[in-house]
């Protein structure tokens, strides 16, 4: 028992002191917050003809957009007819204009075949996203979210097939709804009602696009924009056998639009013909490429001819890849273009003194506070200054470790939440000693005490922490910006206090109890009587 | 050991070594007048005055002045003040690149006389043309959307808390801690209506600070709450005294806490804002400081007298006046231990008997602890030895 207390406080002192060791040896710091140490500035220009609705309108996008990249609390507003967006603990210019680059508009263009596109150039664009190394399949299925106004939906299960025999490329519709249409037939039946150009030899506006495994498609002229899709709604959904899909939402006015791209792909017309074969040896209906600037990011294939408020997008994605669909079916909601203008260096908004400041009336403070436990609880108070040393260094590792891993900035707000979260560790302790005091006081020893006290405050430590913790996870799960910074924070501080509440309070107080260091001492006020 | 039980003549020493019998219950109306007057005040406050959202609420008026040898963030920030505007809600940065150098200022909206004027003396200030000054609007920074995921997670987490605290306590200590945390939210926010203090995301950050430091506050006075529930089981303790007990028992904790919590705050204030001039943490000190403050006496007055409101029409009919007194004293430091509590008080009397009871405290100990004795007749129920 006694060695497993020498064990448990060492290696906690050990680990702790290791894990800053580590940190300041590779001068891993916790980035500061706008406030605290200012960062880097990108501006961006709307083209002509934005309103500032919709200047509001990409601030919003281009917050969440950074948020989902990893950016953590940007400053995103717009002054005059420009976008300024901050972004805290960003040095490097190219990393910051990169990340900026999030903006695009989303195109829906129908895939036409080869030839259309022979007459002219390839478009040759090396974007940066395919040096990011996104990849995304290029295929997929397009099916129904709920239950299609038709009755051309293929059934779940037909569905299911297709992800058996994993063939990415392919879409498996048996059920070939309409045997007069083949391929590249002029239309049979329900014609669409609008946007589709004249079936002639050659689609104007038809150009080869590249596609994000570094394939070409023949795409159309654009038919629709993102803004079919409703803002921020797309999201990745994991299927019952482990595939991966993307939903997105129509909007309103947009499902017009939408769906008379998808009739006339569904009905194989010229403007959208069948690009391949189905299993049966029929032609499958034809394909809608979503690009974005000027890369394919998907080409599904359409499986029913209207949709009904939603769209699946099924295919064989890894979840990577689905994620970055949904981020483009998101993204491509930008009612206006921006293009990054110029990078600014900026300085910190609270004024330089204000961290050193808040660091300074923490330490006072602090050391007010252990003067004041020194006084109440005397000897015992050692032991609170080690765990609270231990704390502040577990602390400041996690902290660091974090905001290197999230990007997510400590701001004066922060700081001071931390200065906060001394007072509720401090509690532990406080708990602690007077449950102990009051058992001394009935007549038990310290040794027998100890235990007993601590059995009942880990009780009351563990659930109040406990409340904390799920505050922590759940804000931060759920809520953006400076909210989730404060969630990180209030989460590590807990953990730690609970962390060092066990493996160093407990042992190093059970073990003081043993000893006869206390004897003859006086602590909580109380002499301490031998065992 | 020695002088452990005797109960102390100063109220000092009697709350230092856990003695006090303040019956709370008995004042409860006291905290609950007290609570709905803060609620009418910010209440109508809020209505009246409502709250200074600041500028990454409502965005405002921005300025980019070419910065030089001679003007500066500070001397941006002098220009505000001969103007006549708070620098306490504005945002003055460097921005630099390697054509511009630019000093930024943010402020609330002004009228646009004021605007004008402010452009002109920037101007000046920097020693440049006023066309060289770039006055533009600026937007919030804080979307409606962060808001709402705020506001939905915070829902999400009160429910959550609610059915954690109902499976851990009881449905009623839930109750009665969101009450609490709820009438701390109010206070700040009262606060900072009443005072005009700007609301900044920094703000809101010491809001959920506040909120989640209430909630911690009370669990810990409720799990003792608990505890001594258990403790009394046998001898149908009304619930009134039981809560009674328990915060005279936690009383000390209570004021420990909260001078440790609070020394930091009010360094943070004193130090930080006051000595060293961060004004930034003024207003952020203050909020934290009045919140924890509440949050303290929250748990006190509000949410156990609310709890023992909420039991009293529960189950167990009192069967006596509640204690109060020395009975309530004898009770505190009776069930203040874990184990059976017979025992303990006997062996204590032993001893300080056998000390000679010729002292004022012995004599007042004694009488004390004879009650005790009788209260205690039927001793409480063990509690279940699973594992020791």
């Amino acid at each position: 028992m006694k060695r497993r207390l020498w064990f448990s406080l060492i290696a906690t002192v050990v680990a702790v002191i290791a894990a800053l060791a580590g940190n300041i040896a590779t001068s891993n710091a916790p980035i500061l917050g706008l406030d605290l140490q200012g960062g880097l500035s990108v501006i961006l220009a709307p083209e002509e003809g934005a309103t500032g609705d919709d200047l509001l309108v990409v601030r919003d996008l281009v917050r969440s957009s950074l948020e989902r990249s990893g950016v953590a609390e940007p400053d995103v507003r717009v002054q005059g007819s420009n976008i300024v967006v901050d972004l805290p603990g960003v040095k490097d210019k190219e990393e910051a204009l990169r990340s900026v680059s999030v903006s695009g508009i989303v195109e829906l263009r129908a895939v036409v075949n080869f030839t259309e596109c022979s007459a002219s150039i390839p478009a040759v664009s090396t974007d940066e996203t395919i040096a990011d190394g996104r990849v995304l399949g290029s295929d997929g299925t397009i099916t129904v979210d709920g239950d299609p106004a038709d009755e051309v939906t293929p059934p779940v299960d037909e569905e299911s097939i297709g992800f058996l025999n994993d063939e990415a490329k392919t879409s498996f519709r048996r059920s070939a709804p309409d045997p007069d249409a083949p391929a590249d037939s002029d239309p049979v039946g329900e014609a669409p009602i609008d946007l589709a150009p004249t079936p002639t030899p050659t689609i104007a506006g038809a150009e080869f696009l590249p596609t994000l495994d570094g394939g070409a498609l023949c795409a159309g002229p654009s038919q629709a924009s993102g803004e079919v899709f409703e803002r921020d709604s797309a999201s990745v959904q994991l299927g019952q056998f482990g595939q991966f899909s993307v939903s997105v939402d129509l909007r309103a006015d947009g499902e017009d639009a939408w769906n008379g791209l998808a009739t006339q792909c569904f009905n194989r017309l010229a403007s959208c013909p069948s690009t391949g074969v189905d299993t049966d040896g029929s032609g499958r209906p034809g394909q809608i490429a979503i690009v974005l600037d000027g890369i394919v990011q998907s080409a599904p294939v359409v499986n029913v001819p209207v949709f009904d408020g939603s769209v699946s997008i099924t295919g064989s994605f890894t979840q990577e890849e689905a994620d970055q669909l949904s981020d483009v079916l998101n993204r491509g909601a930008f009612p206006v273009q921006v293009t990054p203008q110029e990078t600014r260096t900026v300085s910190a908004s609270a004024g330089g003194d204000s961290l050193r400041a808040a660091i300074i009336a923490g330490l006072i403070g602090l050391a007010l506070v252990l003067a004041f436990l020194v006084a109440y609880y005397r000897w015992l108070a050692l032991v609170i200054i080690g765990g609270l040393t231990v704390w502040a260094m577990a602390v400041y590792s996690a902290a660091a470790f974090v905001s290197g891993a999230t990007n997510y900035a400590l701001s004066l707000a922060g700081v001071t939440g931390i200065i906060v979260a001394i007072g509720v560790t401090v509690d532990s302790y406080v708990v602690f000693f007077e449950r102990m005091k009051d058992e001394i006081r009935n007549g038990r020893t310290l040794r027998n005490a100890a235990p007993r006290s601590f059995n009942s405050t880990w009780r009351t430590i563990w659930s109040a922490d406990l409340v904390s913790i799920i505050g922590a996870l759940i804000l931060f799960s759920l809520s953006v910006g400076s909210v989730r910074g404060f969630a990180l924070y209030l989460g590590i501080t807990t953990m730690c206090d609970l962390f060092v509440c066990f493996f160093f309070t407990r042992p190093a107080v059970l073990l003081i109890a043993r000893s006869k260091f206390m004897v003859g001492k006086r602590a909580f006020g109380l002499e301490v009587a031998s065992s | 050991m020695s002088r452990g039980n005797q109960i102390a003549s100063s109220g000092l020493g009697r709350l230092f070594r856990g003695q006090t019998a303040v019956d709370f219950y008995g004042r409860r109306r006291i905290g609950f007048v007290i609570a709905i007057v803060v609620l009418l005040a910010t209440v109508g406050s809020l209505f009246t005055r409502g709250l200074d959202l600041g500028l990454d609420f409502e965005g405002g008026d921005a300025w980019d002045i070419p910065a030089s040898e001679i003007f500066g963030v500070d001397e941006a920030k002098a220009v505000l003040e001969d103007n006549g505007v708070s620098t306490n809600g504005a945002r003055i940065q460097r921005r630099s690149s390697d054509t511009t150098d630019l000093i930024t200022v943010q402020i609330e909206e002004v009228p646009q006389d004021n605007a004008v004027q402010i452009t002109n003396a920037f101007a000046e200030a920097a020693g440049v043309e006023t066309d060289d000054v770039n006055f533009s609007f600026t937007s919030s920074t804080w979307g409606g959307e962060i808001t709402d995921k705020a506001v939905r997670a915070l829902i999400i987490f009160l429910i959550v808390v609610s059915i954690f605290i109902s499976i851990r306590f009881e449905w009623r200590m839930a109750l009665a801690a969101l009450a609490a945390m709820a009438h701390d939210v109010l206070v700040v926010v009262g606060a900072y209506s009443l005072f005009g203090f700007e609301v900044t995301p920094g703000t809101v950050i010491a809001f959920l600070t506040i909120l989640g430091y209430s909630l911690y506050d009370t669990i810990v006075v409720f799990d003792r709450v608990r505890e001594n529930e258990g403790k009394y089981a046998g001898v149908r303790m009304p619930y009134e005294d039981i809560v009674n007990i328990s915060m005279n028992q936690v009383l000390m904790r209570s004021i420990n806490t909260s001078i440790s919590s609070i020394i930091p705050v009010i360094s943070l204030l004193l130090i930080g804002s006051g000595l060293l001039g961060a004004v930034t943490l003024r207003e952020f000190g203050l909020a934290l400081l009045i919140g924890m403050i509440s949050g303290i006496y929250s748990s006190i007055f509000v949410a156990t007298p609310l709890l023992a409101g909420l039991k009293s029409n529960v189950g167990r009919k009192a069967r006596r006046e509640r204690l109060t007194g020395d009975n309530l004293r004898a009770a505190v430091i009776g069930s203040g231990v874990t184990g059976r509590v017979g025992a303990t008080v006997g062996s204590a009397d032993g001893e300080s008997n056998a000390k000679g009871a010729s002292h004022d405290d012995d004599v007042k100990t004694a009488a004390v602890l004879e009650p005790a004795g009788r209260l205690l007749t039927h001793p409480p129920r063990p509690r279940k030895k699973k594992r020791r």
